[in-house]
């Protein structure tokens, strides 16, 4: 592993990543683009926990996780739950994943984004309401979208991807 | 090699492991923040790091709005201005009427000597954010504890009742819209004085609970605010009566409303500050 000479560089990436994603999420969103937006920020930790799990891991997701819960108005520790569960499933399917071209990761990532968002809805449905909806389940579709168009773009970037430096 | 008191085959935990204690620590997270409400503090760090941001944000938005508004026909403008007046001459008409109406309403109070309604005062503010909760309809405005408002305070825009302030933090505050689930909102039917109690029940509408099957109501029906909870000032219009449908198993209509206030769509809005209200013993 020839972590040590790139570290710096990974980690401004990483950040810088993650960064833009909670950007995004702060645009003002409303109506039908409010349902339909991706969940970047989800996306980008299961990005880097698939790609970095060394750096970024169960921490960096639950900390993510917190800052879903507070711009949502949710209550603190639902989607920092689904997050952290999010991750471990990436982990766990991490070696398949990898082997996997984009349309397949992105394909293989829906039950895990859906596992993600059932996490959200439990958790909600226990603490607080029951829901008003399935609508819940509708960012599902786009995040994996999302996910198509990066590992795509990835793939362009990298020829192979970032498969064989993991 | 491993030192005295040193693990020999020190490893990390395993995920499943790190799994577990991520979940306890969630667990623990939501059972302090429902149970005991001691997050405050954090909420209030977010929103100090997150506000700046959003209101950077939001800039993008603007600016295309601007440029819209910039296109607009001279036409369409001139049209504009000539509604704008008209309505604006029938305003003044029903200004006066109020007027009149006020002094002859404080006049008989103090006849009475009534308890004078409480003095009102409103903040204007502006939607910040929008969040994507789905077990509650909240939205952001961007005043908050420094323009003096407080939990429980009533949020209107032109129309009517948008919500409740829920959440203050310094510089931004939550709103819970009144199609939110489970927010209650005791209201009066305006054509023929029946109170009931609108209910939200989700994706931006409402109903109106317990009415026994032979209340007179229907269609087209307003709701005004009937301000016996001493939260929301008395007839602020809340909603419209959309559909009515009885059932064979429940004793009371289902009553199906509209909100009138646009409660996702409204960028202005203002919050009433209205002082507490002394009680007499």
């Amino acid at each position: 592993m020839n972590v040590a000479t790139q570290t710096t560089g990974n980690w401004r990436r990483i950040l810088g990543t993650l960064t833009l994603a909670v950007l995004l999420e702060q645009l003002p969103w409303a109506g039908w683009t409010l349902t339909l937006r991706p969940d970047f920020v989800l996306v980008g930790v299961l990005f880097w926990a698939l790609h970095q799990p060394a750096r970024i891991g169960f921490g960096a997701a639950f900390l993510l996780g917190l800052l879903a819960d507070f711009q949502d108005g949710a209550v603190f520790g639902q989607h920092a739950i689904a997050y952290v569960i999010g991750v471990y499933l990436v982990l766990f399917l991490r070696l398949r994943l990898l082997q996997f071209d984009p349309f397949q990761q992105a394909a293989q990532l829906f039950p895990v984004l859906l596992a993600v968002q059932l996490a959200v809805l439990l958790v909600g449905w226990l603490a607080v309401n029951p829901p008003a909806g399935l609508a819940i389940l509708i960012p599902v579709l786009p995040s994996a979208v999302l996910w198509y168009l990066i590992a795509l773009f990835v793939r362009l970037l990298h020829g192979k991807g970032l498969q064989d430096r993991a | 090699m491993a030192m005295p008191g040193q693990l020999m085959f020190a490893r990390r935990l395993g995920p499943t492991a790190r799994l577990l204690i991520w979940l306890l620590v969630g667990v623990s997270f939501v059972v302090i923040d429902i149970r005991y409400q001691a997050l405050g503090g954090l909420r209030s760090g977010f929103s100090l790091l997150l506000q700046p941001v959003r209101e950077a944000m939001r800039a993008p938005t603007d600016v295309a709005a601007e440029l819209g508004g910039f296109f607009t026909r001279h036409r369409l403008l001139q049209k504009e201005r000539d509604a704008l007046q008209l309505e604006r001459a029938q305003l003044l008409v029903s200004v006066n009427a109020a007027k009149e109406l006020a002094r002859e309403n404080t006049e008989l109070r103090t006849l009475l000597r009534l308890q004078s309604r409480p003095g009102q005062q409103v903040v204007h503010a502006a939607l910040l954010y929008q969040g994507r909760d789905w077990f509650a309809q909240r939205i952001t405005l961007d005043q908050g504890a420094a323009a003096g408002l407080r939990n429980g305070l009533p949020v209107v825009d032109a129309a009517g009742l948008v919500g409740q302030v829920n959440r203050v933090y310094p510089g931004s505050s939550d709103v819970t819209l009144v199609s939110s689930p489970e927010q209650l909102t005791p209201v009066f039917v305006e054509r023929t004085g029946q109170r009931g109690l609108a209910a939200g029940s989700g994706e931006g509408q409402m109903e109106l609970r317990y009415m026994p099957a032979q209340t007179d109501i229907r269609p087209g029906d307003r709701l005004l605010t009937s301000g016996i909870d001493h939260v929301y000032p008395a007839g602020i219009p809340v909603a419209r009566i959309n559909r009515v449908s009885r059932s064979q198993a429940s004793p009371y209509l289902r009553v199906e409303c509209l909100p009138l206030a646009g409660i996702d769509r409204s960028r202005a809005v203002l919050v009433l500050i209205a002082e507490p209200q002394v009680t007499q013993p």
